[in-house]
């Protein structure tokens, strides 16, 4: 089962994620709510695949997401935005995020994302 | 509508969080409002806030809420970025507050289970004129288009690498994306973005991916198209592109020449990205308007929220467990054995079950701060509905109570405060007449005393006025005393009875009639009570009394006839066995006796509950003398069992929906199964007591 | 998709409750209630009084640490109270949240009732019990009444002013 860390600033987003992914054969090993804990928790769990919020108190997304890339080359971070949010997106892509998924979305759209990129 | 998400966890999620949020929202914006200010923290706050609720209610499906949410989300933007100078923060509030209105209406719907149908269309049209108002008002540089245009446009071409490698393939590929994946624009980025490394002459359309939407459009319907030179073969490089998330279709050509290359072979400047980002340094990173209060989504995590029917399952297994440990170690079988481990044991066992049972009861006690701060708006929109001035003092909303009690006071609560600022604090100008500062205050008070909690809103507005409430008490009927021997608490406590209200407007907040008793019988579902005091030109003092929690109580059993009963112990005064003589009947054949100079009457407890006992005389059985409400009376039974920390089990709702009992507040089951019936002091009191 | 799945085989369980009805007796008549409102069977368990009621509302009892109040359904339709014995049963129904106790002289068996076979009661006659009946059925050459639970547990009718003063 391919392991999961959920980092999103709101409980929702966290449950939503968790809840999809989980019902369709992946372990989410670790939840964190800001970049600071993203990064922690990242050395800790070792997962294969991120989803990250792009916008979050204390520690931004991308900031969090160029640590971790930073600490480990191939890590395969995903990065979640709202709409109208395209500058950061693409700040993010440079920073080494893999690829982004846009909310609102449906579970399959997170499912088949996070899957092929698992595979990769 | 949300259909697709009856998928319990997640809506409870959102309601409790969007709740959350809804309620700090308003908090942050009456802040503002009370400072005539609003700070680029308070600014950030909000957008945070309305962000958030729009990203959650678009994936529950929630449009309208998602719609408004956006829309008051775009308007903080605005603030947020161009920090105009003239803006109505009054009109601002109002409307946020509005938005805020609508959204819980919404919640309550999706709570109960009713249509999610409210529309926003209206006040989201309101919102957006505002901000086309504040735009050309303070005549901003450019039309914000969200997110800013900032940066040139910027062509990413490969750096034309040493000539002479021959041996490249020239490859053609239009890349679909999947419907509804959104910003495809950025999705074709990221494969330039990729292509880069191993690709010569890289030319791509549309051009201008990364900030443009009409390119998203074409891109939609062209799908989008790359040209480049690679050493790459073809099978890899279509491993390559079917790699691409949210790929809808692929087509790769490989090209006899770069012919087609032509049209875009006109010099550019090259500018290579580098944007990355660096590795952060939190410390001094974080600028002050970043800085955002701890909501409490994000921190404390040494808080989880238990939904209450968890609670309440929780209580009760415990209560079944305390009857359960008492059927073991009290059990008749091993009454006359000498057990020396098994006593030690039982001990031990009774000790934790005693702590077990504190500790549901602690979790159960929720702090009154959550509900006083609901009063806060009611304040402020009063105010503003009447034009007064009125501060809202809080005192111990630290002071905890049972969380099923709560909901109880929320009503009345509200009910009073409205009342105090209506009816209680004069107009400003009155209030200057008379020498008192302009704005009124109302402060709200809670605190322990005893097993019960006290809840007192006092306000230094006119008073009650003794002669009117007299007056309209004789002309609905509800005079019961000579008016000349009632105490001025007992005048003031006429406001409560039904029907009675001197409001010679009815206002629309309060004083309908149906206002002081409604509270007092709320205050009644739990046990509470109500009393008033008042002081003319002074103001009125009202305070709530309730019992710390319903759930245990420290009972007497006591037997009648086949019968159980459970006295709460603190209505219990003394109890005895009186002598032979001791009791007399007053002329209207009303049995009392005589304790120490006073004179109570006597209940005979197998008479009002039409049991049999061979216990008949007042020699043979036991007197208990019980109070409440300054009433007292002699209950007469069999004997005592003895005293027990009971679990209160209300009476079946059909029960109760049948007929309110008088004298039984509920009952428990006691260690053999039995059940028991708690008796209610303050019913008999009213029909019996002196 | 499989929430409708979900939804089809919901719908069905329905229909193959409808039409099953849990028969007891009382005295000479047998009546039926509709098995989708039974909770559970009982005998008959010690009953705590609580004054006030109605006389037919015999007060309530402890199934398992829950508190039901229960009510005897002779009274109920005004016939003449018997004595509870061994076979006396408690028919636990459980209608809007609220659970009742029906006591009855003993419980028959669930029989199949289907809608051709089932007759509405006659509406001239104004024997108390009819308000209480909401069909006939037949079974071979027996007569079920048929009973509208709500009503049974409804409080407007003319007895409930009779409370034991």
């Amino acid at each position: 089962m391919p392991k999961i860390l959920i980092v999103d600033d709101t409980a929702f987003m966290r449950l939503s994620i968790k809840t999809m992914l989980e019902n369709n054969g992946f372990e989410i090993v670790g939840e964190a709510d800001n970049g600071k804990t993203a990064i922690k928790k990242y050395l800790e769990t070792q997962p294969d695949v991120v989803t990250m919020d792009i916008t979050m108190p204390e520690m931004s997304g991308i900031e969090a997401l160029s640590a971790i890339r930073q600490y480990d080359p191939k890590a395969k971070v995903v990065i979640v935005s709202a709409m109208g949010q395209e500058d950061l997106v693409k700040k993010a892509i440079i920073s080494g995020a893999i690829s982004f998924i846009v909310k609102p979305f449906k579970e399959e759209d997170i499912v088949k994302t996070i899957k092929q990129i698992a595979e990769m | 509508m949300s259909n697709q998400y009856s998928n319990e966890p997640m809506l409870e999620m959102y309601i409790f969080e969007t709740s959350q949020l809804l309620e700090q929202l308003e908090q942050a914006i009456i802040a503002s409002e009370k400072s005539s200010s609003y700070s680029q923290e308070a600014i950030n706050e909000i957008f945070r806030f309305m962000h958030t609720i729009k990203g959650s209610s678009a994936m529950m499906l929630f449009n309208e809420i998602s719609a408004l949410a956006h829309a008051i989300e775009d308007l903080f933007y605005f603030l947020r970025e161009q920090k105009p100078k003239t803006v109505d923060y009054e009109i601002l509030s109002d409307l946020v507050l509005e938005g805020v209105d609508f959204i819980k209406v919404e919640i309550e719907k999706i709570k109960n289970g009713d249509e999610v149908n409210g529309e926003a269309a209206l006040l989201i049209d309101k919102i957006k004129e505002f901000l086309s108002l504040l735009k050309t008002e303070n005549a901003c540089v450019a039309e914000l288009k969200r997110p800013e245009p900032t940066k040139n446009q910027q062509y990413y071409i490969a750096v034309e690498k040493k000539s002479g490698q021959l041996s490249k393939s020239i490859y053609k590929a239009t890349v679909f994306f999947k419907e509804g994946c959104e910003m495809e624009n950025i999705r074709a980025y990221t494969i330039i973005h990729n292509l880069v490394e191993f690709t010569q002459e890289l030319f791509y359309i549309p051009e201008n991916i990364s900030e443009n939407d009409e390119s998203i459009i074409w891109i939609r319907e062209n799908g989008f198209q790359i040209l480049f030179k690679t050493d790459k073969s073809y099978e890899e490089m279509h491993e390559f592109f079917m790699k691409t998330i949210f790929l809808k279709e692929l087509i790769l050509e490989q090209l006899e020449n770069d012919d087609e290359f032509e049209k875009f072979r006109v010099p550019k400047k090259i500018i290579i990205e580098n944007s990355e980002v660096k590795m952060p340094k939190v410390s001094a990173q974080l600028s002050k308007d970043n800085v955002v209060k701890e909501t409490t989504t994000t921190s404390n995590q040494s808080m989880i929220s238990v939904n209450v029917e968890k609670l309440d399952k929780l209580m009760d297994l415990v209560g079944e467990m305390v009857i359960a440990e008492a059927m073991v170690t009290q059990n008749p079988e091993i009454e006359h054995l000498e057990l020396e481990n098994f006593q030690k044991a039982a001990r031990q066992l009774h000790k934790i079950t005693g702590e077990l049972q504190d500790m549901v009861m602690a979790i159960r006690m929720v702090p009154l701060s959550t509900t006083f701060l609901k009063m806060h708006r009611i304040m402020r929109d009063m105010c503003k509905k009447l034009g007064k001035e009125v501060q809202l003092e809080v005192i111990g909303e630290e002071t905890e109570v049972d969380k099923n009690i709560i909901e109880h006071i929320s009503d009345p609560l509200m009910h009073l405060i409205r009342n105090s600022i209506d009816h209680g604090i004069e107009e400003n100008e009155e209030r200057l007449e008379k020498g008192k500062e302009k704005a009124g205050t109302v402060t709200l008070e809670a605190k322990n005393a005893g097993s019960d909690v006290l809840v007192i809103i006092k306000d230094d507005g006119k008073g009650l006025n003794k002669e009117k409430i007299l007056q309209k008490a004789k002309e609905n009927g509800l005079l019961e005393k000579n008016e000349n021997e009632m105490t001025d608490k007992e005048i003031y406590a006429l406001i409560l009875l039904p029907g009675f209200s001197t409001k010679e407007s009815i206002t629309e907040f309060s004083g309908r009639g149906v206002g002081m008793d409604v509270v007092a019988k709320n205050l009644a579902v739990v046990g509470g009570t109500v009393s008033v005091e008042s002081i003319a030109d002074r103001g009125t003092t009202i305070t709530l009394k309730i019992p710390l929690t319903l759930a245990i109580i420290d009972g007497m059993n006591i037997k009648v006839g086949h019968s159980r009963y459970t006295i709460p112990i603190i209505t219990i005064k003394e109890s005895f066995r009186p002598k032979e003589g001791e009791c007399f009947k007053d002329p209207d054949g009303n049995e009392m006796i005589m304790v120490r100079g006073n004179c109570y009457p006597i209940l005979r407890l197998h008479e009002h509950y039409r049991v049999h006992t061979d216990i008949q005389r007042f020699e043979e059985g036991i007197l208990i003398m019980v109070e409440q409400d300054e009433k007292a009376l002699c209950l007469f039974a069999d004997e005592l069992l003895g005293q027990q920390q009971v679990v209160v089990k209300a009476l079946p709702n059909y029960i109760k929906n049948t007929k309110k009992i008088r004298g039984v507040a509920g009952c428990t089951l006691l260690g053999d199964g039995s059940i028991s019936l708690i008796l209610d002091v303050g019913g008999f009191s009213n029909s019996y007591a002196m | 998709m499989a929430r409708n799945k979900a939804e089809e085989l919901e719908e069905l369980e329905e229909d193959t409750q409808k039409g099953k009805f849990l028969t007891f007796v009382l005295g000479n008549e047998s009546y039926g209630i509709g098995i989708e409102f039974v909770t559970e069977i009982i005998g008959i368990l010690p009953i705590t009084e609580v004054p006030e009621l109605p006389a037919y509302i015999r007060g309530i009892i402890n199934l398992r640490g829950k508190i039901i109040p229960v009510m005897d359904i002779r009274l109920r339709f005004k016939k003449e109270f018997r004595e509870y014995n061994e076979r006396t049963c408690i028919i636990v129904i459980d209608i809007m949240d609220n659970s009742v106790g029906l006591i009855v002289d003993s419980v028959a068996e669930v029989l199949n009732i289907s809608d051709e076979d089932i007759v509405l009661p006659p509406t001239g006659n104004t024997g108390f019990s009819n308000r209480y009946i909401k069909g006939i059925g037949k079974v071979g050459s027996d007569v079920k009444l048929l009973l509208e639970c709500e009503k049974i547990l409804s409080k407007d009718d003319l007895d409930s002013l009779e409370t034991l003063a």
